[in-house]
């Protein structure tokens, strides 16, 4: 279990920290970049500061999954998932934020409108968001593993 | 009474602790492994600057959410529309006061006390200072705040204050009284003296956050990064030319915790309400009085006077003189005034900037008499020279760039 | 009756005030979040008792503005009880101010707060033998959740001054 997850946060770093890259040099270039249901925007802060995170917490994946059962070293991976917490979440609040009010025509936004928001393309982050949660899943299990080792030895 | 030494009294508290007090093995946890990764610089730059990215993310959908969402719509397209409709006497002076320019088309214009002076206070701050004091709340109540007094303490010391000043640096985001108040956790003089004086000068206030979200939403980084420099900047200069000392504190790290819902709830209401306390008189107050010069022709002469000035030294119009008399009174009224008046993209950073370090609002001001006046005769004159200086050099960036 | 509540900054004293007054004063997880005195009210068994919050102080020596404040406040309280309020896992340095204020003869009352803290961190404190070598009622808190307030309201009353020489002897006990 333990090679494993190093395997699956040793991709998802991977994949995070291209997608930080994506994120900044989509930025830099000027124009949004959307293919499919992924889009990178292209503002100053949210592709270039929020880019910036996305790489970060690429980098802490990495740096963390080499003897991931270590504390200090899945603090790392759990730090990775927590900076996609914090752009993923704010984007979907974001956009929720963006779904409720009707702009010129009338107070609320009609239900086809509210949904539309919703409807991809999404963010880097929110893409990563799904992936980001297994730490959970890992942290989960390794203090049942303890539990039971510490059962066992009794 | 025997009275011990510091020695005899460290003695007897080791007697003490032998008898009553043991220490466990201590595990590490993963919430300590994380807390030590938020104060180590390496990693923990990158948090900081994604906890100030969600900061001003939720802060900027929040405030947009209830400002543009709502509140624009209701007071340029009902309020607006129907106080022109049933206030009488449209050429009187009454008319003009309350209700303003009788040919606006939305509430940053008319500048009435009904309109702007309602639409400023309540459109436009009221989100913004419910959003900043809830995550403020947060940051403090599980902890993160003094984690990022340690991390940027290294900063902070080049401008001679120790990391702890972050605190009231962060506290004059939302407003600038309660900071004054709490750079008394500072040692010395100095350092109080030092931070209380760039604090009321650089940082801009909660209101004046979210007005400029609404004025200047694509400069405003331009301003802050501006400002934000203007600290450091005079914050060094300050340390070095002022005589005394500047401590090592040590900071004590509180444990990480689960902010509770209950305590959040009620600080976020208790600062929202003593803010409101304070802002709605003065911004509904600040309209009167402006208005009141307008009509005078107070503020038409002041502009004649000052523009050699404003237009040679600052490159901004004349007309700026109504803002700036109006930005002693409340900040974020005077950003929603520059709105009104014609000028280009670049004289109107200047504006805001000027508008920014340019005196601290009267509640401020009190608070830092209260603190002592003869620091705030200093701060007085380090603001006339900042404001000559900073807003002059902001000029000559201009003219270098050509756009001025 | 007068109780003042002092302690190190950031311990939860201020929590605590809430607590016992109903009062609404700003807490917060950093220290120095309260800078002046705050006056609350508390009935206990029918009287009225005065609460002050202080702001935090690592010794009665002031090194700040607050400090100076909270050593102003003690001194000017002759006859009030002190409720000082320890943060439990850091016992050592707590007792240090406990000391000086027993030193110079007022009623004391200890609230070892941030009991929950001190048990994630497995420190274990003996309440019983602590209390029997001060000769001062020590009540274990936890402010935020609430426990172990009302016995150290009740706990507090009826407190007197007492000789460091006597700690002396008791602690070679």
């Amino acid at each position: 279990m333990k090679r494993l997850s190093s395997i699956y946060f040793g991709i998802l770093g991977v994949v995070t920290l291209a997608f930080g890259i994506a994120d900044l040099l989509v930025t830099i270039g000027g124009s949004g970049l959307s293919f499919g249901i992924l889009e990178i925007p292209c503002d100053a802060f949210r592709g270039g500061w929020g880019g910036l995170i996305i790489l970060s917490a690429g980098l802490f994946y990495l740096a963390g999954i080499k003897n991931i059962s270590e504390i200090h070293q899945l603090s790392k991976v759990m730090m990775g998932s927590i900076l996609i917490w914090i752009v993923a979440g704010l984007d979907i609040f974001a956009m929720i934020t963006e779904s409720i009010p009707g702009g010129d025509r009338s107070w609320f936004n009609t239900l086809e409108g509210f949904l539309e928001t919703y409807a991809p393309p999404y963010t880097p982050a929110i893409f990563l968001l799904p992936f980001s949660l297994v730490v959970f899943y890992y942290i989960l299990k390794k203090e049942r593993n303890i539990l039971k080792k510490e059962e066992d030895e009794e | 009474m025997t009275k011990l030494d510091v020695d005899e009294r460290w003695d007897l508290i080791d007697k003490i602790s032998k008898k009553t007090v043991t220490f466990g093995e201590y595990k590490h946890t993963l919430k300590d492994a994380i807390g030590e990764l938020t104060v180590k610089p390496l990693t923990g730059i990158p948090i900081a600057i994604a906890v100030l990215y969600g900061f001003w993310s939720f802060f900027s959908s929040f405030a947009g959410f209830f400002t543009d969402g709502f509140f624009v719509k209701l007071f340029d397209e009902h309020w607006l529309l129907w106080l022109q409709e049933i206030f009488p006497g449209k050429e009187s002076w009454l008319y003009y006061i309350f209700v303003g320019d009788p040919s606006a088309t939305n509430c940053f214009e008319a500048f009435g006390v009904l309109t702007s002076g309602f639409f400023v206070a309540i459109g436009v701050v009221l989100p913004a200072i419910v959003a900043f004091y809830l995550i403020l709340t947060l940051l403090e109540d599980s902890g993160y705040l003094p984690r990022l007094a340690v991390l940027i303490d290294t900063i902070l010391h080049r401008i001679g204050l120790h990391g702890y000043a972050i605190v009231p640096t962060i506290l004059s985001l939302g407003c600038n009284v309660p900071a004054v108040a709490a750079t008394r956790v500072l040692e010395t003089r100095k350092e109080r003296f030092i931070m209380m004086t760039i604090l009321a000068i650089f940082i801009p206030c909660g209101a004046q956050l979210g007005i400029m979200k609404e004025v200047i939403p694509d400069t405003m980084g331009f301003v802050i990064f501006y400002l934000f420099m203007g600290y450091l900047i005079f914050g060094f200069i300050l340390n070095k030319i002022i005589p005394g000392k500047t401590p090592e504190m040590l900071i004590d790290v509180p444990p990480y915790q689960m902010p509770t819902a209950q305590n959040v709830g009620r600080k976020l209401w208790m600062r929202t309400s003593s803010f409101f306390k304070v802002a709605l008189p003065f911004v509904l107050l600040g309209c009167v009085i402006v208005n009141v010069l307008y009509l005078t022709g107070f503020i038409a002469w002041m502009g004649d006077i000052l523009s050699p000035l404003f237009i040679g030294w600052f490159g901004v119009p004349s007309e700026t003189a109504g803002p700036l008399i109006a930005a002693f009174l409340r900040k974020d009224l005077a950003v929603a005034q520059l709105s009104a008046i014609e000028m280009t993209r670049y004289q109107m950073i200047s504006a805001v900037v000027l508008v920014s370090i340019y005196f601290p609002c009267v509640a401020t001001f009190a608070m830092m008499l209260r603190e002592g006046w003869k620091e705030l005769l200093g701060s007085i004159a380090v603001l006339a020279m900042v404001v000559t200086l900073y807003g002059g050099l902001l000029h000559l960036i201009w003219i270098l760039l050509g756009v001025a | 009756m007068k109780i003042l509540l002092m302690g190190h900054p950031n311990v939860g004293k201020s929590v605590l005030f809430n607590r016992l007054t109903g009062a609404n004063v700003i807490e917060s997880n950093y220290p120095g979040t309260t800078i002046d005195y705050t006056k609350g009210y508390m009935r206990v068994g029918g009287e009225e008792v005065e609460v002050i919050d202080v702001p935090g102080t690592f010794s009665l020596d002031p090194k700040d503005k607050a400090e100076e404040v909270a050593v102003k406040m003690l001194h000017e309280s002759r006859d009030a009880t002190v409720i000082c309020v320890i943060d439990a896992s850091k016992i050592e340095r707590g007792l240090y101010l406990v000391l000086e204020i027993v030193e110079e003869g007022y009623s004391v009352a200890i609230a070892l707060n941030m009991w929950d803290v001190a048990e994630d961190k497995n420190i274990k404190i003996d309440v019983v033998n602590l209390e029997r070598i001060l000769g001062v009622p020590v009540v274990s808190t936890t402010a935020i959740s609430g426990e172990g307030i009302k016995e150290l309201v009740s706990r507090s009353r009826g407190t007197a001054p007492v000789e460091v020489d006597d700690i002396f002897e008791r602690v070679e006990d």
